[in-house]
């Protein structure tokens, strides 16, 4: 089957997709209008309003193609007059990649670029057209690189494929939208793009799709029904369209060749791939912190503190490391493009074009007038209002805190324990005294257990208690060593956050709490460890 | 479709319930269970129900261990392994037995250490106890329906096992007890190939033939373990080759080709001229064997098993008359009911031997 056949079947499907959401609102319409022939009055009102809300995601998200998480509310703006560097390398790309510029741009936090348009008339029109841009991309990628991104999403828009096989990407882009809308009650594999980026640590500050996806819980099972019809015929179409789409992914990178060279395109597919492992780690390990004690990193630095882990002198081996071993695998079958890997061989395999290194471009993010007050911006319109109301500290201070929270967090479990088996306040000296009262694996008997825990008996019951009661043994003492400021988590951009005990301490710490949670307990060596006894005369 | 739905059920149903009798019901198509039950008694056989799946042999001192430990007395256990003396079989097997009560509940195994310490019978109880241990953590299931808490938890404990080893090792160098337990924790730790060839040349050094250590390492080098068919067959047979007659170690052929062959045997490969050769190894193996042999009715359990297979029923029968009542051996014990899976086999014996 050639191109056009293959790009002809794809029109032919998503043709049929519109006519089903014709077809869907049509009995809904005929539904209503039967209801006030039969049941006049407010029974009819009811049915009809149940309808409405029925029909309200397909008129939304598909015959309009404005799917409610792309208003166009996310991210943030930034004009022309503001960025003129930033804007201009934008129109260059779309130039070159003999498309028309962006009429928008909206940087965002995510590691992406993506170019969309509000098209009307079932996507054959071009309408409004929005670039977004993630800026851990500008924090990580040079101009070069850049400019490879750019011409890769603008290469979709331009005339290097044929005109069906346009519409065909369009018609992807708005079915997936489409699905999207229906996100909460559709298979999650044909969302995996979008919850792949939403990583648990992002969800808890940024703008999730609680807030921009509709809320379709409230319609309850008719409307659960409706989405399954689209979403079945969605995946079929996905899956129908997948060789165009293929093609169309390779045919862009091929643009992106074009305008910014072998090497940069290459490198920014490794970098780019690199960027998201590196940008999740980031967000749990330093901009999310603080979460634990209400706290956030200052304005600016929660997208801002990515390039200073970037420039990190110890980081380096293992960021080398993650653009040498691009993802092989596929990321969903629904998507359409290759795995990184083979993108990659693909380009690299093409005659070298003499355009050189693409590091002597310079950072991208040197495009950005005024850095630090955009970051800041950008903060205002992507996190949560919980998370921007949170008191802002420095970093050293924010992984301190953050980690004494989550110590504390830890420790709940077993001062639980302690608070429903012997009764009172629950401090650690009062498990170490339970303890050498022979009620230790009483109290520990009383933390949560996996199933396969409550299930064993004797000594194997003691087994998996015992990692348990240990770990939060630990935490209770390392809670008392950092509150009597005997102990503190030193935060490094190269290690993370980590506590300052010294070796030979930390060793003795091992020790001790392994005796103490022996079979027959031993508390004196632990007790020996704790501030009152390393400084009697402070504590 | 609604409607199909129960039939669907049933017909799964009734699946399962075949493929559970596969494996028992070879060559039992064409009689009911009771008449073959009916022939099976006339010869004496016990029914299911009084089959014991504890042990694979009648063993009245070992049965009176189990139930003192349990009732918490210690000195019963340290006399008898001490009157073990220099009988390694009948000292691991003891070893085993009360190590077994001890991984669930240790009481009585503190209070003999507590009043000997250094006590090498009391150690080396201890520290298969704990190896015991690691494995009830574990759990029997395979890897992919093992939770990550369990595997913690096994090779946490498994490590804590190897200072016991040790100091079992120290009390009684002598002993190969130890190195016996020291197998199951390389096998769960997984020793590396020379590892465990050094330890084998220390056991072996102990105690050349073996059996329970023949079969434990031979776990070791299974494919599903840490080796290899190929690597099985290179443990196995220079220790046969090595072996005088009547040590049994021929019948570690026959653990090897289960291991590796079993689920995925057709009728045809258990008639292959190479297996039928080495079942007749372990008959001629077993005429050779001292009837005190402590592993003659294990052996002869899976000898039965093969035989029948090959559909020798005959000679099938004559193993069954001899160790029935106690089914606690291999194959049967790798059936999720070890009684059923025995009298399935050994009723197809009664039956077509006639």
């Amino acid at each position: 089957m050639g191109v056009f056949l293959r790009a002809s079947r794809a029109l032919l499907l998503l043709a049929g997709f519109y006519l089903l959401c014709l077809l869907v609102l049509g009995v809904f319409a005929g539904t209503a209008l039967a209801v006030h022939h039969w049941a006049p009055g407010v029974a009819a009102l009811k049915i009809d309003f149940i309808l409405a809300l029925l029909a309200l995601p397909v008129v939304r998200a598909s015959f309009f193609l404005r799917p409610p998480q792309d208003d166009g509310q996310d991210g943030l703006r930034v004009s022309k007059a503001s960025q003129p560097e930033l804007w201009a390398v934008v129109r260059q790309a779309a130039e070159a990649a003999g498309t028309r510029a962006p009429d928008e741009i909206r940087l965002t936090g995510a590691v992406n670029a993506a170019v969309s348009e509000d098209a009307r008339m079932l996507g054959l029109t071009p309408g409004r057209r929005r670039l977004r841009l993630g800026v851990p991309l500008l924090a990580g990628l040079t101009r070069a690189q850049l400019m490879a991104v750019l011409g890769h999403e603008f290469g979709h828009y331009g005339n290097a494929d044929t005109r069906l096989s346009a519409i065909t990407w369009r018609g992807r882009l708005a079915v997936t939208r489409t699905v999207r809308a229906y996100h909460e009650q559709a298979d999650r594999r044909v969302d995996k793009e979008r919850t792949r980026q939403e990583k648990k640590a992002v969800k808890a500050v940024a703008k999730g799709r609680k807030a921009k996806a509709v809320d379709t819980s409230g319609a309850g099972f008719g409307h659960r029904r409706t989405a399954k019809v689209f979403v079945a015929y969605a995946k079929f179409y996905l899956r129908s369209s997948q060789s165009v789409a293929r093609r169309q992914e390779l045919a862009a990178d091929r643009v992106s060749v074009r305008i910014a060279g072998r090497d940069a395109a290459a490198s920014a597919l490794r970098e780019t791939a690199a960027l998201d492992a590196a940008h999740a780690f980031y967000l749990r390990t330093y901009a999310t912190a603080g979460l634990a004690a209400g706290l956030m990193p200052p304005r600016g630095q929660f997208y801002g503190g990515l390039a200073r882990l970037l420039a990190e002198p110890g980081r380096q081996e293992e960021l080398a490391g993650l653009r040498a071993e691009p993802p092989r695998e596929e990321t969903s079958p629904y998507d359409a493009h290759p795995p990184t890997a083979e993108r990659i061989r693909l380009i690299e395999a093409l005659p070298d074009d003499g355009r050189g290194d693409p590091a002597s471009s310079g950072p991208a993010m040197a495009l950005l007038r005024e850095p630090e007050r955009v970051l800041g911006e950008l903060e205002d319109v992507t996190l949560t209002a919980e998370s921007l109301a949170m008191r802002r500290v420095d970093w050293p201070e924010l992984l301190h805190l953050g980690r004494r929270a989550e110590c504390a967090a830890g420790a709940e479990p077993l001062r639980e324990a302690v608070r429903q088996v012997l009764g009172g306040d629950a401090t650690l000296r009062a498990l170490l005294d339970a303890a050498d009262g022979g009620a230790l694996w009483r109290v520990a008997d009383a933390l949560p257990k996996s199933e396969e825990a409550s299930r064993a008996s004797g000594r194997a019951a003691r087994e998996f208690l015992r990692p348990l009661l240990r770990s939060g043994l630990a935490e209770l003492v390392i809670l008392e060593l950092v509150d009597a400021g005997l102990a503190r988590w030193e935060m490094s951009w190269s290690d993370g956050a980590r506590l300052d005990l010294s070796d030979d301490y930390g060793d003795r710490l091992n020790e001790a709490l392994e005796a103490a949670v022996a079979d027959t307990p031993d508390t004196r060596p632990l007790r020996l460890l704790l501030p009152r006894a390393l400084h009697p005369a402070t504590f | 479709m609604g409607r199909l739905l129960p039939l669907f059920v049933i017909a799964f149903l009734v699946y399962l319930w075949f493929r559970s009798r596969r494996g028992a019901s070879a060559g039992t198509r064409s009689a009911s269970p009771s008449a073959l039950s009916e022939g099976a008694f006339a010869l004496g056989f016990l029914p299911e129900s009084a089959q014991n799946t504890e042990r694979a042999r009648r063993d009245a001192e070992l049965d009176a261990l189990s139930a003192s430990v349990r009732a918490g007395e210690w000195e019963p256990a340290a006399r008898a392994v001490a009157a073990a003396g220099r009988n390694w079989e009948r000292r691991s097997e003891i070893v085993g037995e009360v190590a077994g009560v001890a991984a669930k509940d240790d009481a009585w195994l503190t209070a003999w250490e507590t009043a000997r310490p250094d006590d090498p019978d009391a150690a080396v109880v201890r520290a298969k106890s704990t190896v015991f241990l690691a494995w009830e953590v574990r759990g029997g299931a395979r890897a992919d329906s093992t939770s990550r808490e369990q595997f913690e938890g096994f090779d946490r404990v498994l490590r804590r096992s190897r200072a016991e080893i040790e100091r079992a090792k120290a009390l009684n160098p002598e002993d190969p007890t130890p190195w016996i337990t020291e197998v199951w924790a390389a096998l769960g730790l997984g020793y590396s190939h020379e590892a465990m060839r050094e330890l084998w040349a220390e056991l072996t050094a102990r105690a050349p033939h073996h059996y329970a250590a023949h079969y434990s390492a031979l776990q070791y080098w299974c494919e599903k373990w840490r080796g290899s068919e190929a690597l099985a067959w290179e443990f196995v047979e220079p220790a046969i080759a090595a072996a005088p007659p009547g040590t049994l170690l021929p019948a570690l052929r026959l653990v090897l080709w289960y291991e590796h062959h079993d689920d995925d045997a057709s009728e045809a490969d258990y008639r292959e001229a190479g297996l039928t050769s080495y079942v007749d190894a372990v008959l001629a193996d077993i005429a050779m064997a001292p009837p005190t042999h402590l592993r003659l009715a294990e052996v002869r359990h899976l000898l039965a098993y093969f035989l029948v297979r090959q559909k020798r029923h005959a000679e099938a029968l004559e193993q069954f008359r001899m160790v029935d009542g106690h089914v606690e051996a291999l194959p049967w014990r790798r059936y999720t009911d070890p009684a059923a899976a025995y009298c399935a086999f050994r009723d197809t014996a009664v039956r077509k031997a006639r």
